[in-house]
């Protein structure tokens, strides 16, 4: 009796997980598909791309060159011969009036309305499964500001070459495109790089929406394999608060993206805690203060890190320095 | 009834068709009824008959390929001040240059592929990259991305500025690749295959670091990360899965032998000796291993809801072998042993599970109210241990040393956001952020002014947001920060902290758009000891300007910046109290002017930046370029470029140079 319980309860698992469940009532208005006729794929409200192509010759046929076209070809997604219309709506009303009015323009709605349209086919994607972390979703951006539905002619639904990307990109964050003008950056400027090397624009569950490598290290190791570790001895910045609390990724007017004009008061910041003071509930800040032979006023311990040159971590030496 | 179980819960994923729109018309319509819906569609579009699904997609009067091959030729006047720093920031040289490549194929008869994409950029210089996408839809999905650069650095600010040797400094040449691989891409399941290397190798002048001196020593260092990983999507109409297993293979070498009498940075003799270093070899070697899961869901039950998990767990390992030899006249500044050659040994090994998991809602109870809520968890603990053999052997003393390092990172976070489309043009949005954690650092046994810290970190976050859209001229929104923490991890952690970002865009005309951001964060903490002051305030104004169509184009964007910081700390030969001031007071300027002018297209415009505060100084980076017709496909570019760096306490690190290049430009 048991056994047959647990097989009905998986066979309905099941049955709801292959699509079998009725569909959406929200997405139906929405795409249109109430006014489908019992029993027939499409009703008389749709016409069918070839009527789209009559009047939208160019449309149509970025279209067809586009990833987009398997919407139109592909029987099993359901929009066969139907490719405008599964976002546009039911497009024969339109097609007899030739205005605006008659027709479903996700340009012209706002972001959220727009997004469900990509989302009712994006949505459970691996790509997205970050969405509600995206800055880009909080703040209402919607697909379109990135992606060219139509297509791009051969270039896709969106930009793909470094300098195409970062341009995408710089057209909205000005006041980070700009600061590449400083000296000491990463190469994105000369097209090297681009935006999403480092940051997922679609979301991640980083600060900054920062891409991550192997699972859960911090993007920035796919480039600075040699940070990554494990290290015997730890640096715990490093580890606890990231590359960004010594480093300026975007653009720093100092040596090596710093956050400080010298290597000492990077350091010195942190490391002026004296030993064992400690409060029992929180604990105390970390970073203890140098030894004082470590004597500011000579050139010699100007920049810390001429001795403690392993500074994200050693594998040798517990005080970073080989 | 295990097999009666399997085939119920496989017939489900045998019969469902690859993601498709979750409302997509059903197909069900028997044969009959399509023949009778087939005339109205016919009515509807008489003069263009629909095309079969397996039609190409190219227009048979349209070319396969398209796209353009750029290459040329470059010359550098000479370089005006320091050419060590050009080549930290620059570093580009004379000589023929593969400007770049960017074509796509699309194949009409879909044989190996639908679509081939290379594009290749500034081969010849010292950066360059090639990427290679093929897709055949359905069957697979392959890109290939590869790019070296080398990368040069030495800047003698940045080593002891009294004796201007290269210390820290790097000559090496790292590259990257990425190779994806997606087979049955579209369909319900649909596996992949990645493989990463990225490795470096180069010279570079390291400090060996004894008692009392350090000396600036040559070495050669490489290392090489592998990444290989595997999985497949299983995507149906209302949920995803994503499944993957991975590992990843880790080598770095470093390499230090020199024979050269070193008298180092000290030259104030150490109790009556003078130290130096007679000869020296290095050898690290560090390998390791690691594996990686991955486990993505989502889900979309109803039409309201939406669901996601994420669980990630890595877990590298490395094992060193260090062997080091040096003679010299040598000092243990602990004991004030003196010696005259030195054996140390250390053998380590390290090991990181890191693991990482978050979920999350979002629910539409009512048209316009969305609720999201989510939870994260990061936690990694390192552990160490080591074996470390000193022999000083003109002295005839070993000491032995096993440390323990153990570090573990917990952190915690849960959001929720409620967002409220007021009306059409305005939405809302507030939330409330709570994020706790705790962090321990310790090595055992315990050095003499070292202490084994742990800390703990509770933070209040409140998170409103405006975003208003009355138009399509005009876009504005609004976003606020604010934080309360309890215990900080570092002196400079965020603790009570305000941020504000703005952004507005608007349409003066349909040419001209004009755009302004601001950025401002605030964050202080008063705690005795610390009394922490940090500001950053950003504003930028953009103009966008079309005045003929997209024939002619003008874009300006300047940023105005600055950040300040003041923090107390002790001065370590004191131990008393001093303040650490920082400013960086910047303006940045980038703008071009693209156009056509008889058929020359003409592009001009650059950045520049200027500083004043701690490191004033300046950078200008202008450029012009014409690319002139000679025929259809064919045409002539020439382009120049002028990089002007100066700094006003680094004056030595200043420098100035041109470059033009000039070359061809093939477009199909």
């Amino acid at each position: 009796m048991r056994s047959t319980r647990v097989v009905l309860l998986l066979a309905a698992l099941g049955a709801y997980a292959s699509g079998a469940a009725p569909s959406s009532k929200e997405s139906s208005k929405q795409l249109g598909a109430a006014a489908h006729k019992a029993g027939t794929p499409f009703g008389d409200d749709f016409a069918g791309s070839s009527t789209c192509q009559m009047c939208h010759e160019d449309i149509y046929k970025n279209f067809r060159k586009s990833a987009h076209t398997f919407v139109e070809t592909d029987k099993r997604g359901g929009w066969d011969e139907h490719g405008c219309e599964s976002c546009h709506g039911p497009g024969a009303k339109h097609a007899g009036s030739a205005t605006a009015e008659d027709i479903r323009n996700p340009l012209k709605l706002t972001a959220v309305e727009t997004d469900k349209t990509c989302l009712s086919c994006h949505l459970n994607t691996a790509k997205h499964s970050e969405r509600i972390s995206s800055s880009h979703m909080k703040d209402a951006v919607a697909c379109t500001s990135c992606h060219t539905i139509h297509g791009n002619g051969p270039a896709g639904l969106v930009a793909r070459g470094a300098a195409q990307v970062n341009s995408l990109c710089s057209s909205c964050h000005k006041d980070v495109a700009v600061q590449f003008a400083k000296p000491f950056r990463h190469k994105v400027p000369e097209a090297e790089m681009t935006c999403v090397d480092c940051h997922n624009p679609h979301g991640s569950n980083r600060k900054a929406m920062v891409q991550s490598f192997a699972a859960n290290d911090v993007g920035c190791v796919k480039c600075h394999g040699d940070k990554r570790g494990p290290f015997t001895f730890e640096h715990a910045p490093v580890r606890f608060e990231g590359c960004a609390t010594c480093h300026e990724p975007h653009g720093s007017s100092n040596p090596r993206m710093l956050v400080r004009q010298e290597v000492k008061s990077v350091c010195l910041e942190c490391h002026s805690n004296m030993p064992a003071v400690k409060t029992p509930a929180v604990g105390s800040p970390m970073g203890v203060v140098p030894p004082a032979f470590h004597d500011l006023r000579s050139p010699r311990y100007q920049n810390c890190t001429v001795c403690h040159q392993k500074i994200h971590g050693s594998y040798a030496d517990r005080n970073l320095l080989k | 009834m295990r097999a009666t179980i399997l085939l119920l819960m496989a017939m489900p994923l045998l019969g469902q068709d690859a993601a498709k729109p979750a409302d997509a018309p059903k197909q069900e319509a028997t044969k009959e009824e399509a023949k009778k819906e087939e005339p109205k569609k016919e009515e509807a579009a008489p003069a263009a008959a629909a095309p079969a699904p397996d039609a190409s997609p190219l227009p048979s009067n349209e070319s396969w390929i398209t796209g353009y091959v750029e290459a040329g030729y470059r010359w550098r006047s000479g370089i005006g001040g320091s050419a060590d720093t050009w080549r930290s920031l620059v570093n580009l040289g004379s000589g023929p240059k593969f400007t770049g490549t960017d074509f796509t194929i699309l194949d009409p008869k879909h044989r190996l592929f639908e679509r081939l994409r290379v594009r290749a950029y500034d081969w010849g210089d010292p950066w360059s990259s090639l990427h290679i996408f093929a897709e055949k839809r359905g069957l697979y999905k392959f890109l290939a991305d590869f790019r070296q650069m080398a990368y040069f650095n030495n800047l003698p600010s940045y080593a002891d500025p009294t004796f201007l040797i290269d210390q820290q400094s790097f000559d090496t040449k790292r590259r990257m690749g990425s190779y994806d691989f997606e087979m049955f891409n579209g369909h319900l399941i649909s596996p992949y295959l990645n493989y990463e290397r990225d490795s470096s190798s180069g010279r570079s002048v390291t400090t060996f670091q004894t008692g009392g001196n350090e000396y600036a020593v040559p070495s050669l260092m490489r290392d090489t990360t592998d990444l290989f990983r595997g999985g497949f999507h299983v995507s149906g109409n209302r949920y995803h899965l994503t499944l993957e297993e991975g590992g990843t293979i880790f080598r770095n070498d470093q390499d230090t032998y020199t024979t050269k009498t070193n008298p180092g940075d000290n030259p104030v003799p150490f109790i009556g000796q003078t130290l130096n270093l007679g000869t020296l070899s290095q050898a690290y070697g560090v390998r390791g291993t690691g594996t990686h899961s991955k486990v993505i869901g989502t889900a979309s039950p109803f039409s309201w809801l939406d669901l996601h998990a994420n669980f990630l767990f890595s877990q590298p390992s490395n094992s060193l072998n260090y062997q080091q030899y040096d003679t010299g006249n040598l000092v243990v500044l602990s004991t004030l042993l003196f010696y005259t050659n030195e054996q140390y040994l250390v053998s380590a090994t390290s090991k990181l599970p890191h693991t990482t998991a978050d979920a999350g809602f979002e629910i539409r109870p009512f048209s316009g109210i969305r609720i999201q809520q989510s939870w994260m968890t990061d936690r990694l603990h390192n552990s160490a241990s080591a074996n470390q053999v000193d022999k000083f052997l003109s002295a005839g003393l070993t000491t032995t040393t096993l440390p323990q390092a153990y570090l573990a990172y917990n952190y915690n976070q849960s959001e929720t956001s409620i967002f409220g489309e007021v009306s059409k043009s305005l939405t809302l949005r507030g939330g409330y952020r709570y994020v706790w954690g705790d962090v321990r650092d310790a090595v055992l046994p315990p050095e003499a002014l070292t202490t084994n810290p742990s800390s703990t970190m509770h933070r209040h976050v409140g998170l409103g947001a405006i975003i208003y859209r009355p138009s399509p001229k005009l876009s504005l929104t609004g976003e606020l920060e604010a934080g309360q923490s309890t215990g900080e991890y570092f002196r400079t952690s965020l603790y009570n902290y305000t941020k504000v970002r703005m952004m507005g865009r608007y349409r003066l005309t349909n040419t001209l758009r004009i755009s302004g951001d601001f950025n401002y964060l605030d964050n202080r903490n008063p705690n005795n000891g610390t009394s922490y002051l940090f500001r950053n305030q950003r504003e930028s104004l953009a103009l966008d300007w079309t005045p003929k169509g997209d024939n002619w184009t003008f874009e300006a964007n300047y940023t105005r910046c600055d950040a300040h910081s003041q923090i107390s700390y002790l001065v370590p030969q004191l131990l008393s109290p001093a303040l650490s001031v920082y400013r960086d007071d910047c303006h940045a300027l980038s703008g071009f002017l693209n156009g056509t002018y008889r058929k020359i297209k003409i592009n001009a415009g650059g950045a520049a930046s200027w500083t004043s505060g701690s490191r004033p100084g300046s950078y200008y980076q202008p450029l012009a370029k014409v690319v002139a017709p000679v025929n259809k496909s064919l045409s002539v570019f020439a382009e120049w470029r002028y990089y002007g760096f100066a700094e006003t306490f680094y004056a030595y690190e200043s420098f100035r140079t041109h470059l033009l290049t000039a070359g061809l430009r093939y477009t199909r």
